[in-house]
């Protein structure tokens, strides 16, 4: 019988495809929605991911998210180096500074300073090239941190460094080696382009060293944002960051734990989340909507046939099996598509720079929408059969 | 006046006795049988004819067990409805009953085979035995390998009643009741199927009731039942019956 009800399903195409395109949307929409998440959720931890080879981040005990940092005094790298178990540890400072570009154009820019010595921190480089660039007095390397278009200079020598007025509105190129910016009239030369993970918020990026950083930007009594450790050998970086905090007290967290922690700040705090939430149930209150009446209206049109199997010794029982599977078929097709139009469009997306990344639980999460919109569908549609009496189509009462 | 003819043949299937049903309640309620008393023995083909709003389709409902009657007594097959819960009640029809409906319903996106053998699917046989049994079945009424996998929308009126015919009959019922099974048929195509029915009803020993307008098809009738007002006005031999030995009526 559930092979009948799929072909009384099958036969009635325009509600079939109604209903599928209910599900289709559903699932597209709150798949995509969750890994429009996903992706922005990624992003905002993209610095901790852009440092592979750290175990440990230390920090100070007041920072919950790799966003809301607070500097901590320079001994703190020392102290973090004298713990047992640590291999490694090398300051990172992050701030906020706005470059001059040559036409006058401001354009505000992350500015991470990286270990001195080891240059860790400096993502992939663009052009082979290497982060030993940084080593040249003044050197920076450039990165649109998710952005595109904020990092223009003028693409014509005689409009950069005017005397007089800034060359605001005239042609320009980006920036590229040898160009030359300006941060707290302190002259800095890009020495290259890396290729960090876009960030969340989207924010142009500026690697240079911890000493160069300490140079161009405002003096601040503190300026060691992070102290990145690397484990000894058969160490374990959650019990080394908890050996670190005891030593230390400072806050330490493994990376993975730390990631954790930053998404789980932006979940709390993000408006971005409220909007991804506020897409999510306009995509299932509209899925809901398409499904529910489809589903109702096919199974208000096939009320005579379900009287009919009733009167034949169907079972309310068998009926309403037989609507669940035609919901479970509609919502099975409905999930492929809906996965597949996002699978097309989380490509279109990233070839675009915007944050998608179908994580495990995208799908999970559309599945989910999909089923309960499905039951949801069925358990509305089913209410003619639980009160349908097969006689009453008999006697037409 | 002959309220409650029995004709001679096998022991009683349906016996009912002051049979009420009424619809509604207050002013808005219908009285549509006001006490029927009817006796129906297996091998039987009963008519049941009348003007329209006469109880007749009410009372076979009652019969089905696909209402409740309201006052009377009542046994179907030696079963009373009232004394059984509503799965019951589902399960015995689906053992025990046959339809045949006025409009066919066929199911649109099923084939002719597929309509056909639903008694047995719901009955719980595996789809490709009932499929095969179906098709045995529906030799019997003269459809071919083609038209049993046609669609209802290709097949004429006559020939989707004989499929609603095959469907009332593949899972052996021993009842069957059929609500206006030829009105809309031609007068060529309404013989046939009850030419069918009647061959049924005589040939297997099962118990027949046709609730019918349609004069041209009386002939087949062994007895028939006049309801007049939600009661049995009269119940006289058909001429099948009236042509017919006693001993074989």
């Amino acid at each position: 019988m559930i092979l009948i009800a799929l072909k009384m399903l099958l036969g009635d195409r325009t509600k079939y495809v109604g209903l599928l395109f209910g599900i289709t949307f559903t699932s597209f929409l709150v798949t995509f929605a969750a890994s429009y998440f996903g992706g922005m959720m990624t992003r905002s931890f993209a610095l901790i991911a852009d440092n592979p080879g750290t175990d440990v981040w230390v920090m100070d005990p007041a920072v919950v998210a790799i966003d809301r940092p607070i500097n901590l005094p320079t001994s703190a790298l020392s102290r973090v180096r004298s713990v047992e178990g640590v291999r490694s540890a090398v300051p990172l400072a992050v701030a906020q500074a706005d470059a001059r570009f040559p036409n006058g154009h401001f354009q505000s820019f992350q500015v991470i300073g990286v270990d001195d010595a080891t240059l860790t921190g400096v993502p992939l480089m663009k052009a082979g090239a290497t982060a030993d660039v940084l080593r040249a007095s003044g050197a920076v390397i450039v990165d649109g941190g998710g952005t595109s278009g904020k990092m223009e200079t003028p693409s014509l020598v005689s409009d950069q460094w005017p005397s007089g007025q800034p060359h605001l509105d005239v042609p320009t190129r980006p920036l590229i080696v040898g160009d030359e910016l300006l941060i707290d009239d302190t002259r800095v030369q890009v020495a290259g382009e890396s290729m960090a993970l876009p960030r969340f918020p989207p924010r142009p990026l500026l690697f240079t060293t911890y000493s160069t950083a300490e140079r161009i930007l405002l003096p601040e009594r503190r300026r060691l944002t992070f102290v990145l450790a690397t484990a000894a050998p058969d160490v374990d970086a959650r019990a080394l960051a908890a050996r670190i905090e005891k030593a230390t007290h400072l806050r330490a967290r493994s990376s993975a734990d730390f990631k954790e922690d930053t998404v789980r700040w932006m979940i709390v705090n993000s408006e971005d989340v409220g909007d991804a939430v506020t897409m999510l149930s306009i995509a299932m209150l509209v899925g809901f909507g398409v499904t529910g009446v489809m589903m109702f209206m096919f199974t208000s049109d096939n009320l005579k046939y379900y009287a009919v199997l009733s009167a034949m010794g169907a079972s309310t029982r068998l009926l309403l099996t037989m609507i669940l599977a035609q919901a479970a078929l509609c919502a099975l097709i409905g999930t492929g598509l809906g996965l597949g139009l996002c699978a097309v469009a989380g490509r279109l997306f990233t070839m675009y720079d915007f944050p998608y990344r179908m994580m495990w639980f995208a799908p999970t999460v559309g599945g989910a929408a999909v089923v309960l919109v499905s039951v949801g569908a069925a358990a509305f549609s089913m209410r003619p059969v639980l009160k349908m009496q097969p006689a009453s189509f008999l006697t037409g009462r | 006046m002959e309220t409650h003819a029995e004709p001679a043949t096998g022991p009683t299937a349906i016996s009912c006795h002051g049979v009420t049903k009424t619809y509604g309640v207050g002013n808005a309620a219908v009285q549509a049988l006001r006490g029927v008393d009817l006796a129906v023995r297996t091998g039987e083909l009963l008519m049941l004819v009348g003007p329209s709003g006469c109880g007749k389709t009410t009372l076979i409902s009652v019969l089905a067990g696909l209402l409740h009657r309201d006052a009377g007594e009542c046994t179907v097959l030696a079963h009373d409805y009232e004394k059984m819960d509503g799965p019951e009640t589902t399960r015995f029809r689906k053992e025990n009953i046959g339809f045949v409906f006025q409009s066919f319903d066929l199911i649109p996106a099923l084939t002719a085979a597929e309509n056909a053998a639903i008694p047995l699917l719901i009955g719980g046989a595996k789809r490709r035995p009932a499929l095969d049994k179906t098709r045995t079945i529906l030799k019997t009424v003269g459809f071919d390998e083609r038209m049993m996998n046609s669609l209802p929308a290709d097949l004429s009126g006559g020939q989707q009643q004989r499929v609603a015919i095959a469907r009332s009959l593949v899972h052996n019922p021993k009842l069957i009741v059929c609500d206006e099974p030829t009105s809309a048929l031609d007068s060529q195509s309404g013989r046939m199927v009850m030419e069918l029915m009647r061959e049924f009803a005589r040939g297997q020993d099962r118990v027949l009731v046709v609730v019918t307008h349609d004069d041209r098809i009386l002939e087949f009738a062994d007895r028939i039942a006049w309801m007049e007002d939600g009661r049995i006005a009269k119940v006289e031999n058909g001429p099948v019956r009236a042509k017919v030995p006693a001993t074989q009526s």
